[in-house]
């Protein structure tokens, strides 16, 4: 399980290492987290954190969480234990002033399993404005169903992956020019040699030869035994 | 060694591209493919001898025969939501008018054969409604600004050559179209309850004529008036008041209303007036045609119509007499066309044309046969004793040979039944009109039609066709929904049928509210039946039908649901109290959505992964709620940005987005398996291209039991690859097979008419790292798709204004049905794979039953032989 992790979380850095170079204006966000731990038809969202985004180009985050009570862990451990929703409520404040509101979640049983240890994805479109928060947990499976001590529900450790889009492929015209290029001159050349075997380059030849004698050596048997014969 | 291997890849992609398409033999035309042509709701007919003119709302100008419903010649001018038919003139060749309100086509015909004779333009810079007149070779164009004046030119019809150019008449008494009509050679308008005349041909004219029409009419407060043209002997107008009508005939003097009233659709045909009422008398011929004197109004025949119960109202477009015959042309409500003759009253033909404009396509099985039926009726029924078990068996085996014994009668009276490889299917198809129709795959023929008044389309022009149950499930029939939108209130309307039979139960059902979402549900209840949720625009669920409520309370918990409300998609989930409670919400920005698509509901993954030239397992990224949009942003660097997104349906988790910039609609979008492929126009190197992008989760597979949305344990990995399109796609689909073994086909449907097949392998994006060649099975990447004439699965049957293209698996694995509408109807099935689960049409069954009795019979007479030898060598 940890080695799936750390390898999930080198993809997601990998990825952001891509990806991290085709905003045309880099900005801040700053993002406040609020979750919901009492869920109900009208959701009660109490602060869970900040987040703030110096740079979205770089995508390095500086997260700032509160620890849960004894109380809030008692109540994500009873909505673990009834298989709810976990919801966060996120608000965006960009560096223009605008303010973007998102939800996503998650189930809570996963993130007591996963013992708080969530993953923020948050979406920019080509212009660097955020479209989409959305709160993950690396996991395999959706519940195993594992007793987690109340201990290990007290601090959030988020890591926030800042994802780009990414720049539309183009047809690879040149190199493929390139290559026809490269071909016609070959053969202008003259320089396509026949590397194969001797069998694969000649077998049209060489089986029609094979056949022929077999079925000469068939055809007579006789005869070469008495041919043996003579030459006695 | 490199030059060879790329003489041999270059081998192989030919060979590959040539194996890949199916082209199709000249003796297979037409064998398991139809084309239906359609010309639209008609807006102008004139009839000419032997055949019909007619021009018509999708901006098309056909030949209508008038023995038959064929189409003798069509030609289809430019976009119909952009340009009409203005004018059909039809002497010894046709001439039309088309455009909209600041540019008109004039375009002359030939008569028999519909080729083009003649083309000129009018380019006017000032938009106003036209009025059109054609006297002798001169087409004067009559154009009123309203309350000012109007502007009258003549022109050479054939060349275009202004003959008399614009002269600007001062006349404030012009009206726009309700209120002006042309009675040649006179533009006639009603005003402040007056009737203006002015000769718009002759030159010596230069001042109107009026005359109030309360000395026309005799009635002392003219009410709401408006005019409608009348070809009669003399040039007249049909002046209409409180749907009453009244002729009115002009000369240079004064005007004249003849003494008897019409219906504001009445027509003239050699001395009479034709016009239709309803006949109360006789249920089974519910429209009458009454024939007036035209001087006189007094009556002559009345005729009860022959005419077809599902059509709508219908009204008279054009008519003709010919040695005391006369044709009637009547187009109704549902844009259905009918020639009626008289004076028997017989309907010659009648053309659906509400089928040039499908909004949704459905393919449906057939129920299986008595004989079958009977069979699956002896399992139906759990065990009981034994001597009911062995009644049992004997009666359904008499009956089953009873059957048999008689089965070509039994068969032949419903020929609609389940054939062994389920090419036989039924299409069923909502038009914007809202009628319904069922359609034989076999030979393109109408099985049935149910008309739905005052329905029409959801606001991006698509009905919802839903299947609640296929005829899978023998003695209980099929069952499919249509939601569309009342076309007064805007209020959903359901409508239950039997897609077999076209047969409604319940009818017509008018929901109290409006429709925001609507789904299938995957799960069935007792009855097979998967209940429909529908949301209405106040977040309520619905359920139909209501024992389907237990149901999607069992499955709340997986139930999940999305929205889009402009560019903002909000995620829901349904609650076990059918209340909807908000989960995620992704808001692409300030953009237009240009296009949606999810994964077919019954497609199937077979392969989980693609192996590599080093015998490891790269596996799919299959996740069934993905989700891939479109958007096109105005940017004031790049012109317009499309930005592609693939969304998952549960998480609202961006798994991908790209962006290209100086991108151009039309955006083509379609997602299927792993991949997502779709077409644009590059505004930068002017050309269309196609962006394929794959989707896989690495060499190890995160859960190959079950899907979770949540359970994300890594993003996947996306390939990506583009190409040049030297076509101009209009529509595009991916061929669907019963189990998904089948390679797939991509569909596009190009604008020339021609729908081409592309298999996937030439788009599937290769590994930058992995060599590509005929050992890997893998095409060596070309920047351009090649579009040989072979993949073109119309062949030479030119389609017009492709809108969609639907696609069903068929029973056959190999083989998937198709149907591409717009202003035609073109059906046929295409196996990517090739049918390598069908013998050939050619396979001869004769000679390897000859063959194997003969190598039978053969060893047996060699054994003799052989035991004979055997005997006599020992006896030696």
């Amino acid at each position: 399980m940890i080695h799936m992790l750390t390898w999930f979380s080198t993809t997601f850095i990998l990825i952001n290492f891509c990806r991290g170079s085709n905003l045309e204006h880099d900005g801040w966000v700053n993002i406040k987290l609020e979750h919901c731990l009492l869920p109900s038809d009208s959701p009660i969202f109490t602060d869970r954190g900040n987040i703030t985004i110096q740079s979205l180009r770089l995508g390095q985050a500086i997260v700032n969480q509160n620890s849960l009570t004894q109380e809030e862990r008692v109540q994500l451990k009873e909505m673990a234990a009834t298989n709810q929703f976990y919801q966060i409520r996120s608000t965006v404040v960009s560096n223009d002033g605008t303010e973007n509101v998102f939800l996503s979640t998650i189930k809570a049983c996963m993130l007591a399993e996963a013992q708080l240890d969530d993953r923020l994805s948050v979406s920019l479109d080509y212009t660097g404005r955020v479209i989409g928060i959305t709160l993950l947990i690396a996991s395999k499976s959706t519940c195993e169903g594992a007793v987690v001590p109340l201990s290990k529900l007290k601090e959030f450790t988020t890591s926030v992956y800042v994802r780009h889009p990414e720049v539309g492929p183009v047809p690879d015209t040149a190199s493929y020019i390139q290559k026809m290029e490269r071909e016609r001159e070959a053969k202008e050349r003259g320089e396509v040699k026949d590397n194969r075997s001797i069998l694969a380059k000649y077998w049209m030849y060489i089986v029609p030869v094979v056949i022929l004698l077999m079925v000469s050596s068939m055809a007579n048997p006789e005869a070469a035994a008495n041919g043996g014969g003579a030459s006695r | 060694m490199a030059n060879f291997r790329s003489i041999i890849a270059t081998i192989s992609i030919t060979i590959i591209s040539i194996s890949l398409s199916n082209a199709l033999y000249e003796d297979q035309v037409g064998k398991f493919d139809w084309k239906r042509s359609f010309i639209g709701k008609v807006k102008h007919a004139r009839f000419d001898n032997k055949r019909l003119i007619v021009t018509s709302h999708e901006n098309v100008v056909a030949s209508l025969s008038l023995k038959n419903d064929q189409i003798l010649w069509r030609q289809v001018m430019e976009n119909p939501q952009e340009q009409q038919p203005l004018h059909l003139h039809v002497d010894k060749d046709v001439i039309t008018v088309s455009g909209n309100r600041n540019n008109h086509y004039v375009r002359g015909w030939d008569s028999p054969t519909g080729s083009l004779l003649w083309e000129w333009v009018i380019a006017t810079e000032k938009s106003a409604d036209s009025f059109w007149l054609v006297k002798d070779d001169t087409l004067v164009h009559i154009a009123p600004f309203p309350g000012s004046h109007m502007e009258v030119t003549h022109y050479n019809a054939k060349t275009g050559e202004v003959r008399w150019k614009t002269r600007k008449i001062p006349e404030t008494w012009v009206g726009g179209t309700n209120k002006c009509a042309i009675a040649n050679p006179y533009f006639v308008c009603v005003s402040n309850g007056q009737l203006f005349w002015f000769n718009v041909v002759n030159s010596d004219a230069n001042t109107h004529r009026s005359q109030s029409v309360q000395t026309l009419i005799g009635e002392s407060d003219p009410g709401n008036l408006h005019l409608l043209e009348f070809e009669g002997p003399k040039p007249a107008v049909l002046l209409v008041r409180n749907n009453n009508a009244k002729v009115v005939e002009v000369d240079e003097e004064t005007a004249k209303a003849l003494p008897y009233s019409l219906i504001s659709n009445a027509i003239y045909v050699e001395n009479a007036i034709y016009q239709l009422e309803a006949n109360l008398e006789n249920p089974d011929k519910l429209i009458k045609v009454k024939s007036l004197n035209l001087l006189t109004g007094q009556e002559g025949l009345s005729v009860e119509v022959d005419y077809p119960l599902g059509l709508g109202g219908p009204y008279i477009v054009a008519g003709q007499c010919r040695g005391g015959v006369c044709d009637l042309l009547l187009s109704s409500t549902d844009n259905a066309l009918t020639l009626v003759r008289l004076p028997e009253g017989k309907v010659i033909w009648t053309r659906e044309e509400a089928l040039s404009n499908i909004v949704s396509v459905e393919f449906f099985e057939l129920p299986v046969s008595e004989l079958d039926a009977s069979i699956e009726k002896e399992f139906a029924i759990a065990s009981n004793d034994v001597v009911s078990m062995f009644s049992h068996r004997i009666s359904t085996q008499t009956r089953q040979l009873y059957n048999l014994v008689l089965s070509g009668q039994l068969l032949g009276n419903s020929g609609l039944v389940r054939d062994e490889f389920g090419l036989h299917r039924i299409i069923v198809v909502a038009t914007n009109v809202g009628k319904l129709f069922g359609i034989d795959t076999l030979t393109g023929s109408i099985v049935w039609t149910y008309r739905l008044p005052n329905v029409k389309p959801f606001k991006d022009s698509a009905m919802m066709l839903l299947v609640q149950r296929t005829a899978r499930y023998a003695p209980l029939p099929a069952q499919c929904v249509l939601l569309a939108e009342d076309a007064n209130t805007g209020a959903g309307v359901s409508f239950t049928f039997d897609p077999i039979s076209g047969m409604s139960q319940r009818g017509i059902e008018r929901l109290g509210y409006k429709i925001k979402q609507a789904f299938l549900l995957p799960h069935e209840d007792d009855d097979h039946v998967k209940p429909i949720v529908v949301v209405a625009s106040d977040n309520a669920v619905h359920v139909y039908p209501d024992e389907g409520r237990s149901v999607v309370q069992k499955h709340s918990d997986t139930t999940f649901l999305y929205m889009l409300d402009g560019t903002i998609m909000r995620g829901y989930k349904i609650k076990a109290n059918f209340a909807l409670t908000q989960v995620w919400e992704v808001n692409l920005g300030p953009s237009e959505l240009v296009a949606v698509s999810t994964r077919p509901i019954n497609e199937r993954v077979h392969s989980q992964g693609r192996v590599l030239p080093d015998r490891s397992v790269y596996y799919k990224y299959v996740n069934p709620n993905l989700v891939a949009l479109a958007t096109l942003h105005d940017d004031p660097i790049h012109k317009h940005v499309l930005s592609v997104y693939l969304i998952d349906g549960v998480t609202g988790l961006v798994l991908y987005s790209a962006s290209h910039k100086k991108a151009k609609g039309p955006v083509h979008l379609v997602h299927s398996e792993n991949w997502l492929v779709y077409s644009f126009f590059n505004e930068r190197f002017r050309r269309n291209e196609i962006v394929a992008a794959e989707l896989y989760e690495g060499h190890i597979q995160s859960n190959s039991t079950a899907f979770s949305s949540f359970g994300v344990s890594q993003l996947p990995h996306i390939q990506t690859q583009s190409y040049i399109t030297p076509a101009n796609p209009v529509s595009m689909t991916v061929t669907l097979t019963e189990r998904g073994i089948t390679n797939k086909f991509l569909l596009v449907g190009m604008s020339s008419g021609s729908v081409v097949e592309i298999p996937w392998m030439l788009l599937q994006p290769r590994f930058a790292d992995i060599a590509c060649g005929p050992e890997e099975s893998c095409i060596p990447y070309m920047p351009e798709i090649p579009l040989p004439a072979e993949a073109i699965i119309n062949y030479n049957q030119t389609l017009s204004r492709i809108r969609r293209i639907e696609v069903a698996p068929a029973k056959l694995e190999s083989t998937s049905h198709v149907l591409v509408h717009g202003l035609d109807l073109f059906y046929t099935r295409v196996a990517p794979s090739k049918t390598f689960d069908l013998l050939k049409e050619d396979f001869d069954h004769k000679l390897i039953v000859l063959v194997l009795s003969g190598l039978i019979i053969a060893s047996y007479v060699t054994k003799y032989l052989a035991s004979k030898k055997t005997l006599r060598q020992a006896w030696k």
